[in-house]
């Protein structure tokens, strides 16, 4: 593994040099991204519907958004990225895991970029500046790894079965809802009544976890529960574990299927 | 046992070692078009064609230094043999294993980054091969060097000509010290001077202890690389030998197809032989180069398995592009079933260059088919005088006839 550290870091330089070609922003377009669904999503919410009373609410959002986009992203981009690198994966031999994690790798850049923003704003408006800030650096590895784990199988699947970037396509917008980003768990009236829905909410989305984790540190000023500081690097391990499993199985044919 | 390289290394093959035992795949036709699930839902047996066998139980054992050819029609399984042994596509069933570390060239400028620069993808294209980062560092000079690009070296690779690209290609290729090369038909573009140099980088990998397989139509480049010729057809076999009498056999097969009614000898049935031919100075030593004006002297020996009632040996002189130059035959005795004889050229007309001695000795009573032999040798460029044939005499002058005013 240890070998191809330099195959990997020549990948994610020859990614981000695709990505930010040509465009004169560069990596500001992909920051933009999420200020302008934070202002909508806050406009219709906290402004028209005033569905929500939470404190500094479009930051709120910001925070929770920033965590989807980086997820939902480098699962979309990851799942098209051994069909892309098709040509390359029939005429070389190199370890094909490094095609998925490099896509995910720039995610990583753009989503870093995007905390190096959003973090002082936090502080500054929030006044968050709490020895638990520390924990974000553990928090958004854990994300990546968790992130690298699932964007292996979704690739992986593509190549095989072209119509896993279709489903996942049309699964990850109800997941948008059903991922508290836009609200907070304790906010729906409606678990009271259904606590399995609670359940499945909380812990069964393993998005969930993560945006509280994140939100916790960010917003709240303070470290994230136990269970979800317990939950977030055993779901990256088991995540990652588990996706390079499958990944290894079925990369054997990925030159023929390509 | 999907890697070749690990298996290799487990069986304990030597570096440049490489073993195929009754390697066989088939691919399914439809597979190239990429499932989706209803049709995985949906599959029924024996719906569309039959998969096609592209290796069919091949079992190939190559030492250490040794140089294979590997020709046969499209479709004959020569491209799938080196995608099995690099490890990119695994067996059905069988056994690849290779010893050491392979490098495979199955297409020059895979792996391009279309946005970096020559130099920013000698990195990327090392790593790929699975280089180190000082690896790389320590071979990028010699490769910018070796490629000639120039300043090109510091332009995006978006703005090289095709020409451009197998020039950085092959340059990055012909600079990872491997113990196994795999190279695929990818000289068959470029032009001649690089394609020449290209083999002679090859020549010296191999001189240094490097086994080759190479996959090519041009017959003319296996005969100057290649020691031994492997010819596959439908996925299995047919003729593994020298590279004379292999390429022979593959012209024969070839032939048949084109309909003019030959049949296909086996080479083992030939009845002469050229083990020796050298190339000799004035002083009798064996040179590869020499000079325009040089005495040369070609000695042969000839050797006989059976009576042959009219024996010939023909010689050939080919130049770079592999044009015949020169063609002589000379009839000969055999005493005991074998001769020694000597050409001897007082002084060598050709330019400076790289040219091919090829020797065939044949019956002229049953046309069979003869031995082979191809020697390369190298002529020193000298000034004054370009071309292939040296012409030069002695200038004079006269008085020119006025032109009128």
């Amino acid at each position: 593994m240890l070998r191809y550290r330099y195959l990997f870091e020549q990948m994610v330089r020859r990614e981000l040099r695709q990505k930010y070609r040509g465009s004169a922003l560069g990596v500001l377009w992909y920051v933009i991204n999420p200020l302008v669904l934070m202002a909508a999503y806050g406009l219709m919410f906290g402004v028209l519907l005033k569905a929500v009373s939470i404190d500094d609410y479009l930051l709120f959002l910001l925070v929770g958004l920033t965590v989807w986009v980086f997820f939902a992203g480098s699962l979309l981009t990851a799942a098209g990225s051994l069909l892309d690198q098709g040509s390359l994966v029939g005429k070389m031999r190199f370890p094909r895991e490094t095609v998925p994690a490099a896509t995910v790798t720039v995610q990583l850049v753009t989503f870093a970029v995007l905390l190096v923003f959003v973090a002082p704003i936090a502080v500054a408006v929030r006044g968050t500046l709490d020895p638990a800030l520390l924990l974000l650096v553990p928090i958004v590895a854990c994300l990546y790894v968790f992130v690298l784990g699932l964007a292996m199988v979704v690739a992986i699947l593509h190549a095989y079965f072209r119509d896993v970037a279709p489903i996942l396509n049309a699964a990850l917008l109800p997941w948008f809802f059903l991922t508290p980003i836009l609200f907070r768990l304790e906010d729906l009236p409606g678990l009271r009544e259904h606590t399995w829905a609670e359940t499945l909410l909380q812990w069964v989305n393993p998005v969930t976890p993560f945006v509280e984790a994140m939100r916790a540190v960010l917003y709240s000023g303070r470290a994230p529960e136990l269970g979800v500081l317990l939950y977030v690097p055993v779901a990256a391990a088991v995540a990652f574990l588990l996706g390079r499993a499958i990944f290894r199985r079925m990369e054997g044919e990925l030159a023929v299927v390509l | 046992m999907r890697d070749p390289e690990r298996a290799g290394a487990e069986a304990g093959l030597a570096p440049g070692e490489i073993l195929l035992d009754h390697a066989s795949r088939a691919f399914d036709v439809r597979g190239d078009q990429g499932r989706t699930l209803k049709d995985v839902v949906l599959r029924r047996e024996g719906q569309g064609p039959e998969p096609v066998q592209a290796l069919d139980e091949v079992s190939l054992h190559v030492a250490p230094g040794e140089t294979v050819g590997m020709v046969g029609r499209n479709g004959a399984g020569k491209t799938s043999t080196l995608r099995v042994l690099s490890g990119i596509v695994p067996l059905d069933s069988g056994r690849a294993l290779c010893g050491g570390r392979v490098i495979s060239l199955l297409e020059l400028g895979a792996g391009f980054g279309r946005d970096f620069t020559g130099r920013e993808n000698i990195e990327l294209n090392g790593a790929l091969h699975g280089l180190l980062k000082h690896e790389v560092a320590e071979r990028a000079d010699a490769i910018v060097a070796f490629s000639e690009l120039g300043d090109f070296i510091d332009s995006p690779v978006k703005t090289y000509s095709s020409g451009m690209m197998v020039r950085l290609g092959f340059s990055i290729a012909a600079h990872l010290d491997a113990d196994t090369l795999l190279i695929d038909e990818v000289l068959a573009v470029g032009d001649v001077g690089f394609r020449r140099k290209c083999l002679r980088r090859i020549s010296e990998r191999i001189a240094s202890g490097a086994t080759l397989v190479f996959v090519s139509h041009d017959t003319a480049a296996i005969e100057r690389v290649c020691e031994r010729v492997v010819v596959l057809d439908g996925g299995r076999v047919t003729f593994d030998g020298p590279t004379a009498e292999g390429l022979l056999f593959y012209h024969r097969v070839m032939g048949t197809e084109q309909g003019d009614g030959e049949s296909v000898r086996p080479p083992a049935t030939r009845t002469l032989a050229v083990p020796e031919v050298s190339l000799l100075d004035a002083d009798g030593h064996a040179r590869g180069v020499f000079r325009t004006g040089d005495p040369v002297r070609l000695a042969f020996h000839v050797v006989a398995s059976e009576p042959v009632a009219e024996p010939r040996l023909g010689l050939e002189v080919r130049d770079e592009e592999g044009r015949v130059i020169f063609r002589t035959e000379t009839g000969l005795e055999l005493e005991r079933g074998e001769a020694r004889l000597a050409l001897d050229i007082a002084r060598l007309g050709l330019l400076g260059g790289d040219y091919d001695l090829v020797v065939t000795a044949r019956d002229a009573a049953r046309d069979q088919p003869g031995a082979d032999r191809v020697m390369s040798f190298s002529v020193a460029s000298e000034p004054g005088a370009e071309g292939v044939v040296d012409l030069r005499g002695t200038w004079s002058a006269r008085t020119a006839a006025r032109v009128a005013s």
